[in-house]
């Protein structure tokens, strides 16, 4: 069960606010259940919620665009762990806002006040390995299980399938963008557990998106062809 | 309505009889009054199909040598005609009194100092009209403590007027393919407003723009044939506004520099036509479009016609005039200065209009030069369109016909894709833009650009034989076919206001935006008959996305 929404929902339009909370909100009620029926010897399934906040590789065109080069993502996925050594990830997310179609002239970008809204939905899966620091794994003849480490750094890869959607004000039929492309995938981060069925992960994604960018627009004039950047995220992961 | 007319033509000419009475009294009385006001709207002839304006014809050329013999100018070592008695000298800060009029001494024996006319950065020096202004200007140049000097090179209008073979023709349509041609129609979506708080300075011959009577004293001259006029003593002349042009508030801060007032009315038509393209009035149900149909309209008047000449104008369209109307438009809210006017000569002659042209980018405004229609006369260096080229924020625009229509065809010339470079358009490394200017050669009336401006036959009375001439009267307007890089260059004044009512307000801006969304025509890249391509309204406005 995947979930994604957009940053113009979650600020303005409160119809569809109210209904995103909600559905996360089952969403994480629903992974509790899930997770109890795992333990951390096998392996487990849990749920997460995530917010992205990247640094688009194609930094003058969305500057260009939208004002700034670093744009939010919101979405969630589901987090598999095998024995608490290796995992993968499922996501999905979207960022969706309405700039300006603009030029840009000597390195300023003159914005003309007609609308475009970029919609980018990526849908991710990465795998990687979980790492125990300081001693944390079991002592090979105790017979009782030592607890399990709170801070655990992982560092994975991984490939994606992102759409990419642009609507402007005034286009003529086929002026619009819809497309879609794979890109390949590098994380690394720590997750920290806060609770035994809750914890918390902050890493960093760099994603390389090419095939998107480039053939076209303000990304073409400014020889910027890589839809990816690079990510801080935040996870709230539900599941031990 | 007719007796309407009769009583206030019988009120004008009462008011104008009064006037003349009264003036004739002061023996400093200027040649002409203009009554402002004091006039009738005009008299719409609607589509004048039996008047077009194009290169090269025999109308145009004795128009211009008409123009010649009254002017009397002086032809420089390299053919370029330039105002008699005068020369234009800029002296570099904190030169003394004293040294500058050594310097003058040392280079004419007659040369004396001139009051520093308005809206100049630079002296006039007055010398004899039998000296070589050139050479003058050479010996001032030498000194030290000069910054430049030139002749007063005359410049023109880059069109020349009225074709004759198309009188023939039965039928006619008066369509402006030239502005769906450059996108329009999508741009007037994206753009309603069409411009309605930009200014568009019309630096020409001056627009018709008001209502009046004017009083005149039409003395005797003789043509280039040596065939002697007969003078006409005190006339009337009707003049009105053109009512596809004029409406309340739309004409800001006319200027003369003709004639040194305020009035900078038009009597020969060229600046009301371009003005027309530039901001036609349009979706009113009557006439022809403009491209930004709801600017402002200054009239700058810097050219003299030949009316103005009979009158015994005061000056005659030089560089002085023309980098003295660039100054005024720019001190005085100009956003855009269009400029259907040049001139050939030497390379960098031109270093007053040079100067003007930056101090008026420096504040902001952006300029468009036509490029000039000798393409066919041995395709001489236009200066003043040089100039464009070296100043980002302003534009030099040629001019392309109605082949350009056919199509996404990039006027290779090969087959399928003829050339679309009017047969005039002067071409070279300056050459930055193109527009639609027109072409009459395999379109006939269908290849003109057509707007309102006076009907010639009430005007051109200077053509007829002495025994039909007659004062002129500017109140009967019509639809006119014109062609010329004068014509084109208007198209790109209004897209460019357009794109400054969009928020984009620096000149260099404007220009490299324009550039970038011309369609490319020709060879590939900026060439040397097209530039950077035709001017496109509609991508222009629209602007880049992220991806397409």
């Amino acid at each position: 069960m995947l979930m994604g929404f957009d940053l113009r929902v979650l600020r303005g339009e409160s119809a569809l606010r109210g209904t995103a909370f909600a559905a996360a909100l089952l969403l994480l009620a629903a992974a509790v259940p899930a997770a109890a029926q795992t333990t951390t010897a096998g392996l487990s399934l849990r749920p997460m919620v995530l917010v992205d906040q990247q640094l688009f590789a194609a930094m003058e065109t969305f500057k260009a665009v939208f004002g700034q080069s670093s744009q939010t993502l919101w979405g969630g996925g589901l987090n598999v762990t095998h024995n608490d050594r290796i995992y993968v990830e499922v996501s999905a997310s979207q960022f969706k806002k309405t700039g300006e179609r603009a030029f840009v002239n000597n390195g300023q970008a003159f914005r003309l006040g007609i609308p475009l809204t970029a919609t980018v939905t990526p849908l991710e899966i990465t795998g990687g390995l979980r790492f125990h620091p300081r001693g944390q794994r079991p002592p090979r003849f105790s017979a009782r299980r030592p607890a399990p480490s709170r801070f655990v750094p992982y560092v994975g890869g991984g490939i994606g399938l992102y759409q990419y959607r642009e609507t402007s004000g005034f286009s003529l039929p086929g002026e619009d963008v819809e497309t879609r492309h794979a890109g390949a995938i590098l994380e690394g981060g720590v997750e920290v557990r806060l609770h035994r069925w809750f914890g918390v992960a902050a890493d960093v994604h760099y994603t390389h998106v090419p095939g998107i960018l480039g053939a076209g627009g303000i990304s073409k004039d400014e020889g910027e062809k890589d839809l990816g950047g690079i990510a801080g995220r935040f996870k709230v992961i539900v599941g031990r | 309505m007719g007796r309407f007319r009769a009583l206030l033509s019988a009120i004008a000419i009462g008011m104008a009889l009064a006037t003349l009475a009264l003036r004739a009294q002061d023996p400093a009385a200027r040649p002409f009054v203009v009554r402002e006001n004091v006039g009738l709207p005009a008299v719409d002839e609607g589509v004048l199909a039996d008047d077009s304006h194009a290169p090269n014809t025999i109308e145009a050329r004795r128009r211009a040598a008409v123009a010649a013999v009254l002017q009397s100018d002086g032809i420089g070592s390299s053919g370029a005609r330039y105002a008699r008695g005068r020369v234009i000298v800029k002296f570099r800060d904190g030169v003394s009194v004293a040294a500058r009029q050594r310097a003058i001494a040392s280079a004419s024996d007659s040369g004396t100092m001139a009051v520093r006319p308005s809206y100049a950065n630079f002296d006039i020096v007055n010398i004899d009209a039998s000296e070589d202004a050139e050479e003058t200007a050479r010996a001032l140049s030498d000194s030290g403590d000069v910054e430049y000097a030139q002749p007063a090179y005359r410049v023109h209008a880059t069109f020349v007027p009225n074709d004759p073979l198309y009188k023939s023709s039965a039928t006619f349509t008066p369509g402006q393919w030239n502005l769906p041609l450059i996108g329009l129609e999508a741009a007037w979506d994206i753009q309603p407003q069409a411009g309605s708080t930009i200014t568009v300075a019309i630096v020409d011959t001056g627009i018709a723009y008001m209502n009046a009577t004017i009083t005149a004293d039409l003395k005797a001259f003789t043509d280039d044939r040596g065939v002697r006029y007969p003078a006409l003593g005190p006339v009337t002349i009707p003049y009105s506004a053109a009512s596809q042009l004029v409406q309340p508030g739309r004409i800001v801060a006319p200027r003369d520099f003709i004639w040194n007032n305020t009035q900078a009315l038009d009597f020969d038509g060229h600046g009301t036509h371009v003005a027309g393209t530039v901001g036609q009035l349009t979706n009113d149900g009557i006439g022809t479009a403009g491209v930004a149909f709801n600017v402002k309209l200054m009239p700058v008047k810097v050219l003299d016609s030949v009316w103005d000449d009979i009158l015994g104008a005061p000056n005659f369209g030089t560089d002085a005039e023309v980098a003295r109307g660039i100054r005024y438009a720019a001190d005085n809210g100009a956003n855009i200065i269009n400029m259907s006017l040049g001139r050939t000569g030497p390379p960098n002659t031109a270093p007053a209009v040079e100067d003007a042209i930056r101090y008026a980018v420096g504040k902001g405004v952006f300029i468009v030069i036509a490029a000039g229609n000798g393409f066919e006369d041995g395709n001489p260096r236009e200066i003043i369109a040089e100039i464009a080229s070296r100043v980002p924020g302003a534009v030099s625009v040629a001019s392309v016909d109605r082949n350009a229509t056919s199509g996404d065809h990039k006027c290779t010339g090969g087959a399928g894709s003829p050339m679309c470079h009017a047969y005039y358009s002067t071409s070279g490394s300056y050459i930055e833009l193109a527009a639609p200017g027109g072409s009459e050669r395999g379109f006939g009336r269908n290849g003109l650009i057509w707007q309102q401006t006076f009907d010639f036959n009430f005007v051109e009375t200077y053509l007829l034989p002495p025994s039909a001439f007659r004062a002129p009267r500017f109140d009967v307007h019509a639809y006119v076919g014109y062609i010329g890089t004068s014509m084109a260059a208007p198209h790109v004044a209004g897209v460019a206001a357009m794109l400054m009512q969009q928020g984009i307000k620096d000149p260099a801006a404007i220009e490299a935006a324009l550039e970038r969304f011309a369609i490319d025509l020709g060879a590939p890249g900026r060439d040397d008959l097209y530039g950077f391509g035709l001017v496109d309204a509609r991508n222009t406005l629209r602007g880049l996305g992220i991806a397409r």
